[in-house]
C-alpha cells in the first residue's frame, strides 16, 4: 500500500522560517529585559556577585600582561652597563660597543663618553658649578647594552662575561636580579591568575545557575503552559539562555568597572613606585581586545550556567 | 477508522492503582463525545494519554492513525500544537494580558504579528471577550477566565479540542453557556472530548456519552440529535498564518 509521507506524518515539523526564529528571539529578548528590570534588584545582586568573579582572575591577567610587558619593554628590559676606567681610551670603549652590538641577543648600545656622562651630569644636578672646580672630569665612560625581547639570563651572563674581559673595564653592573624577581613573579601570578579563574569561573557559573534556577522556579507555570500548547524545549530553554546571558554580560560590565576603579585607585602609587625604578607609567592590556574577551566569557559563562539550571530543572518536569 | 482509537489501554501508576483499565473507544472526526464518571474513575487519565502527559502501561493510542504512545520527544510538541486543551483550573499566566494568554500557542508556532493579533481577536470574540484582551486574568471572574482558556485552546483551531472539568467551579448557566462553545467547535469540524461529572448537563446536550468506573467503560451511550455529525470536507481554514 503506497503511503505517502504526509499521510504517515499527520503533524510534521514545521520548521520556523528565519523571520519567524528572528521575530520570536527579539520577542524574548524583550521579555528578558523586561523580567530583568521587574527584578532589578536581584538583577544588580548578580551582576556584581558575577562581576566580583570576573574582576579577580581578569584583574590579575592585566597584572601578569603588565609585568610581563615590563620586562619586555625597552626601559624594563635587562642589560648590562659597562662603567670604563676614568680616561679609557674611547677607542676601546667603541671597540667593546661594537663587539656587543654584534651579538644577536643584544638589541641596542648606548654609549655615554666621559664628556656626555659630564654633561648630563650637570644637567640632572645642577652641580655645574662645583664640577667646574675640578680640573679634570672625574666621571668615566660607560655603555649600556640592552637585550632583545626574549633574551635570558644565561645570555645576559655571556655577555657580561665578554664585557668583563674586554679591556680597560672597571665594572660590569648586570640588572639580572631585576629580571629573575619580575620573572619569577610574572610567574606565581599567571599560576595563581589560572587558579583563580577557574575557581571563580566556576563560582560565576554557579551563581548565574542558582539565579536562573530562581527564574525558572518563578515562570514554572508558564514552562508547563508552554509545554501543553506544544513548545519545542529550544523554545522552552530559549528565555532562560537569555537570562544567563544577560547575567552573564551584566556581570561583565560590573567587572569592567570595578577593574577600572582599581587601575584608579592604584595608578598614582604605581606612578611613583615604577618612577623610583625610572621607568614611565604605561598599564598596558586594559584595551577593546581585553574588554571583548571579558564580555565574552562572561556571555560564556552566563549561559553554562543557564544550560545547567535549564538542563536540571526542566528535564522530565512533570506539565500537570 | 476513528480520528482518536483507544485499543486495550491499561495505565497503572507507580502506586499500583489502575487509572484505566483495558479502555478501549473511538472517537469519529467532527464528533463530540462528553466522559463521566466519578472522580478516579480515570477520566483525566484518559485525556493525559491522549495529550501524551503520560504513556499508558500498555495499548495503543491512535491518532490519525499514528500511535501516539510511542512519539518521540522531538516530535512531541509538533503533536500538541495539533490538539487544544482546556482544563479546570485554566492555566492562565497571571502576568499576561488576556491577549498573550490566547497568543501564547500561535507564538510557539511562529505567527506573524499580524496574523497574531486576527486570530487572538477572532477567538475572543468567539468567547465574547473581545472588549477584555486587554486585562490581566485577575480581573475575570471565573467564568471568564475559563473562556480565555477555551479562546487559548481553539486559537490554532486545532482538529482535536480537550476539555478537562470545564465547568468545575461555573454555576449552572455559565456551564450550558461553556458546553455551548464547545458544540459551537464541534459543529465546525473539531473533534470534541469533554471530561465531567456533571450529569445532568451533560445528559441535556444530547451527545455521546461513555461512562467510565475505575478505569473501565461501564456505559457507550450514542447521542441524539446532531451527535457525531461528520466533519464537513475540505477543512482548509488555516491556510495563512505560519511562515
Amino acid at each position: 500500500m503506497a503511503r505517502t509521507k504526509a499521510a504517515r506524518d499527520p503533524w510534521p515539523r514545521q520548521r520556523p522560517g528565519f523571520l519567524a526564529l528572528c521575530r520570536d528571539h527579539a520577542r524574548i529578548l524583550r521579555e528578558t529585559g523586561h523580567f530583568v528590570a521587574e527584578k532589578l534588584g536581584t538583577s544588580l545582586l548578580v551582576w556584581v556577585l558575577v562581576g566580583i568573579a570576573l574582576a579577580l582572575p581578569a584583574g590579575l591577567f592585566l597584572l601578569q600582561q603588565n609585568l610581563a610587558a615590563m620586562t619586555g619593554a625597552w626601559e624594563g628590559r635587562p642589560g648590562l652597563t659597562v662603567y670604563f676606567e676614568v680616561g679609557a681610551d674611547p677607542g676601546a670603549v667603541a671597540a667593546l660597543a661594537k663587539t656587543l652590538e654584534s651579538r644577536d641577543t643584544v638589541s641596542r648600545v648606548t654609549v655615554i663618553s666621559e664628556a656626555e656622562a659630564l654633561a648630563e651630569f650637570q644637567r640632572f644636578t645642577g652641580l655645574a658649578d662645583a664640577l667646574d672646580l675640578l680640573d679634570d672630569n672625574p666621571l668615566p665612560a660607560s655603555l649600556r647594552a640592552v637585550l632583545e625581547a626574549g633574551a635570558d639570563a644565561a645570555d645576559l651572563d655571556a655577555l657580561a662575561a665578554v664585557a668583563g674581559a674586554a679591556d680597560r673595564v672597571a665594572e660590569v653592573v648586570v640588572e639580572k636580579t631585576w629580571l629573575e624577581r619580575v620573572t619569577d613573579i610574572t610567574r606565581v601570578v599567571t599560576r595563581v591568575g589560572v587558579m583563580l579563574a577557574g575557581l571563580f569561573g566556576l563560582g560565576a557559573v554557579l551563581i548565574t545557575a542558582t539565579s536562573v534556577r530562581l527564574a525558572i522556579e518563578a515562570r514554572l507555570e508558564e514552562v508547563r503552559v508552554l509545554k501543553l500548547v506544544g513548545a519545542t524545549d529550544a523554545q522552552i530553554r530559549r528565555p532562560f539562555l537569555y537570562f544567563g546571558l544577560v547575567y552573564g554580560l551584566g556581570g561583565g560590565l560590573v567587572a569592567a568597572m570595578l577593574i577600572s576603579i582599581a587601575l584608579l585607585v592604584i595608578e598614582a602609587p604605581l606612578a611613583q613606585l615604577l618612577g623610583s625604578y625610572g621607568q614611565q607609567l604605561a598599564l598596558a592590556g586594559f584595551d577593546l581586545v581585553f574588554l571583548g574577551a571579558l564580555f565574552a566569557s562572561a556571555a560564556l559563562l552566563g549561559v553554562v550556567g543557564a544550560l545547567m539550571a535549564v538542563r536540571q530543572r526542566l528535564a522530565g518536569l512533570e506539565i500537570l | 477508522m476513528g480520528q482518536i482509537e483507544f485499543h486495550q489501554v491499561t495505565k497503572r501508576f507507580d502506586n499500583g492503582q489502575e487509572g484505566l483499565k483495558e479502555l478501549s473507544a473511538s472517537f469519529e472526526t467532527g464528533s463530540m463525545t462528553f466522559l463521566t464518571g466519578h472522580s478516579g474513575a480515570g477520566k483525566s487519565t484518559f485525556l493525559k494519554l491522549l495529550l501524551c502527559l503520560d504513556r499508558p502501561t500498555r495499548g495503543q493510542i491512535l491518532v490519525n492513525g499514528v500511535n501516539v504512545t510511542q512519539i518521540s520527544g522531538r516530535r512531541l510538541p509538533h503533536y500538541r500544537q495539533n490538539l487544544g486543551a482546556v482544563f479546570q483550573d485554566h492555566h492562565l499566566l497571571a502576568n499576561r494580558s488576556v491577549f498573550e494568554n490566547v497568543a501564547l500557542p500561535l507564538r510557539v508556532t511562529g505567527y506573524r504579528e499580524r496574523d497574531v493579533a486576527r486570530r487572538v481577536r477572532a477567538a475572543l470574540t468567539r468567547v465574547g471577550l473581545l472588549s477584555k484582551e486587554g486585562l490581566f486574568p485577575r480581573y475575570l471572574s471565573t467564568g471568564e477566565q475559563q473562556r480565555v482558556g477555551i479562546a487559548r485552546a481553539v486559537v490554532t483551531r486545532p482538529k482535536i479540542l480537550l476539555a478537562d472539568e470545564p465547568t468545575g467551579n461555573l454555576d449552572p448557566e455559565l456551564s450550558r453557556d461553556i458546553m455551548g462553545l464547545f458544540e459551537q467547535f464541534q459543529q465546525i469540524g473539531t473533534t470534541v472530548v469533554v471530561a465531567s461529572h456533571d450529569r445532568d448537563l451533560i445528559e441535556s446536550m444530547g451527545m455521546r456519552i461513555i461512562e467510565l468506573a475505575n478505569g473501565s467503560m461501564v456505559s457507550d451511550q450514542p447521542g441524539s440529535a446532531g451527535a457525531g455529525r461528520p466533519a464537513p470536507a475540505g477543512d482548509d481554514e488555516d491556510a495563512d498564518g505560519a511562515d
